[in-house]
């Protein structure tokens, strides 16, 4: 024992071994999110040299712009619709692998394809194959009858949001999948069968089985897709670019074409501020609701 | 009944998975068979799967007028450089936070979540004033600099998971035999967890090689762009070469999926696998 403790004890040495990643995280992150802190309270312009500070003036013009609350309910509805079908497809997926008897391991591979994609091969693969003149699901719409021209997916203000989720949904559902079925595989088997002798229905012992069991795993997934979705830029500005007339603009397009289109980086950092202050109090929240699970878990 | 309810259950999920599967692979194969179609074919035949006349027309002018090469070489410079970096930099630091550190695991992993919260677009404003600050602008350092950002928390976070699993006793042998720490680092706990970190090293390879907002920002000539813009640009053309983006996509997609799928049972379950708990 106290020969560990010496081994414990020397924190000093420890430091050196951290020490190089603590420096990445103040001068990479910590800094430069100060760094916009304050920019976010000055005119700070893209070209222009001269910087004056004029307080909270950013905030107050962002928030009284009704384009950044058309972003920002946007945003908000992409992230849920598009988390809840991840959730849905990652999860049903999980547990139809979990229950199969042969090639498992085949289609868990086939299955997790779209996350080794890159973004802009995503948005340029899916525009490829939603193309309104040459595109294969306009065409085979056609073919089969269900259409009777071919429907343009990124240009029918109707249809362009649902599109946008569609791929995300289908890049986004095998990270579910995959970290859901391994927490069902941990699940000790003789918990059903003890269940079974009980005389519980199959959807009870999926409630209080398996759901149980997953849950801390969903929770946390869903903290950390409901950060990447709410944040992401690339996909929805491949696909769309915040268009058609502004039915996909989310936050960080909206910060992006403020920051680089306008050139006021000024005014852009203070949107992505607000958009930081925003995902810190969901967070909160959810790392409130993960505690309650773990310390019950535990019990 | 049982027997029945099973065999049913089991049927219903064969045919979800083969569904499934068939929508996750389907752009990966479509591009792949429009790559190789012919300039007639690509517009005239949207449905036909195998290519008649099967060409290698995009691919020469992507890599010998469009010197896409370039773009490739770029892009392995700096998703090598962002990865060597980044585990050396992750693995001492999990190592530091395992060994000397263990109360604040916990805590640690809240903060590496919450650096997971930063929007990248929120970064990309401040790197573009510093790194310009710093004579980096299109520059391949300035943009490993930048990825540093994003690859080393995650690493840090995954790496955690696998020294817990090192026992104290080998090290411990290894102390009284006189070596000192980060002797027992190198030579005892790092060949313990190499697998694992292989896949990290891989995994953030691949992080690297898709990334875009970054290199979108910091990168304006085309010699120096990484594939992902360099592809992004091609989408830009007054007239869109279809042809020309499905062989340049092939080329940035093949070495993503191939490295995935050879690590995709060690990173992929690890995310909730123990390092977070």
């Amino acid at each position: 024992m106290k020969r560990y403790r010496r081994l414990l004890q020397t924190n000093a040495t420890g430091m050196y071994f951290i020490l190089p990643a603590i420096l990445v995280v103040v001068l990479l992150l910590i800094y430069p999110i100060l760094s916009s802190l304050y920019f976010s309270f000055t005119t700070k312009h893209l070209i222009r040299p001269q910087v004056k500070f004029i307080g909270f003036e950013n905030y107050i013009s962002i928030l009284t712009n009704p384009d950044f609350y058309v972003a920002f309910a946007n945003s908000i509805k992409w992230t849920i619709v598009s988390i809840t079908g991840q959730l849905l497809v990652g999860f049903t997926a999980a547990l139809a692998l979990n229950r199969i008897p042969k090639l498992k391991g085949l289609y868990r591979t086939l299955l997790i394809i779209p996350w080794a994609f890159p973004v802009i091969v995503i948005a340029i693969s899916w525009k490829w194959i939603l193309n309104g003149v040459s595109g294969f699901i306009p065409n085979i719409l056609v073919n089969i009858g269900a259409t009777d021209e071919l429907v343009q997916f990124f240009a029918n203000p109707d249809l362009v949001f649902w599109t946008v989720v569609a791929v995300n949904i289908w890049f986004g559902a095998p990270l579910f999948m995959v970290n859901v079925l391994s927490a069902l595989q941990t699940i000790p088997a003789e918990q059903y069968e003890a269940a079974q002798i009980d005389g519980a229905s199959s959807f009870q012992s999926f409630w209080h089985i398996t759901l149980r069991h997953v849950r801390v795993v969903i929770g946390l997934l869903l903290v950390l897709r409901t950060i990447w979705i709410f944040n992401n830029f690339e996909l929805v500005y491949l696909l769309t670019g915040g268009g058609p007339a502004d039915l996909t603009m989310t936050l960080p397009i909206f910060a992006y074409n403020t920051g680089w289109g306008l050139k006021q980086l000024g005014v852009a950092s203070a949107i992505t501020v607000l958009l930081l202050i925003f995902l810190l109090c969901v967070c909160f929240l959810y790392f409130k609701l993960l505690d309650k699970w773990e310390k019950e878990d535990e019990m | 009944m049982g027997m029945k309810r099973r065999w049913l259950g089991n049927s219903v999920s064969y045919i979800y998975l083969t569904i499934l599967a068939a929508v996750a692979t389907f752009p990966l194969l479509w591009i792949i068979s429009s790559s190789f179609k012919s300039p007639g074919e690509m517009v005239g035949s949207p449905l036909s799967f195998f290519p008649k006349e099967p060409t290698l027309l995009y691919y020469d002018r992507v890599l010998n007028v469009l010197n896409f090469d370039v773009n490739i070489v770029n892009s392995i410079i700096v998703a090598l450089s962002a990865t060597f970096i980044s585990i050396v930099i992750s693995a001492l630091a999990a190592y530091g936070i395992v060994r000397f550190f263990p109360r604040v695991g916990k805590v640690m992993t809240r903060v590496l979540i919450t650096t997971y919260l930063f929007p990248p677009i929120l970064l990309a404003i401040p790197y573009s004033i510093l790194i310009t600050k710093v004579q980096l602008a299109n520059s391949l350092v300035g943009l490993v600099i930048t990825y540093l950002s994003f690859s080393i928390p995650y690493a840090v976070w995954l790496m955690i998971g696998f020294f817990r699993t090192v026992p104290l006793e080998i090290e411990e042998a290894a102390r009284v035999d006189g070596a000192n720490k980060l002797m027992v680092f190198y030579r005892i706990a790092l060949p313990v967890v190499a697998p694992g970190i292989v896949a990290v090293a891989v995994y953030t390879f691949i992080n690297a090689w898709n990334e875009f907002l970054f290199s979108l920002i910091l990168i304006n000539s085309t010699g120096k762009m990484p594939v992902s813009v360099a592809l992004y640009s091609l989408t830009g053309a007054e007239i869109l070469d279809w042809g020309e983006m499905m062989a340049a996509s092939v080329l940035v997609i093949l070495p993503s999926v191939i490295f995935f799928l050879i690590i995709q049972n060690k990173i992929a379950g690890g995310l909730t696998q123990g390092s977070v708990k």
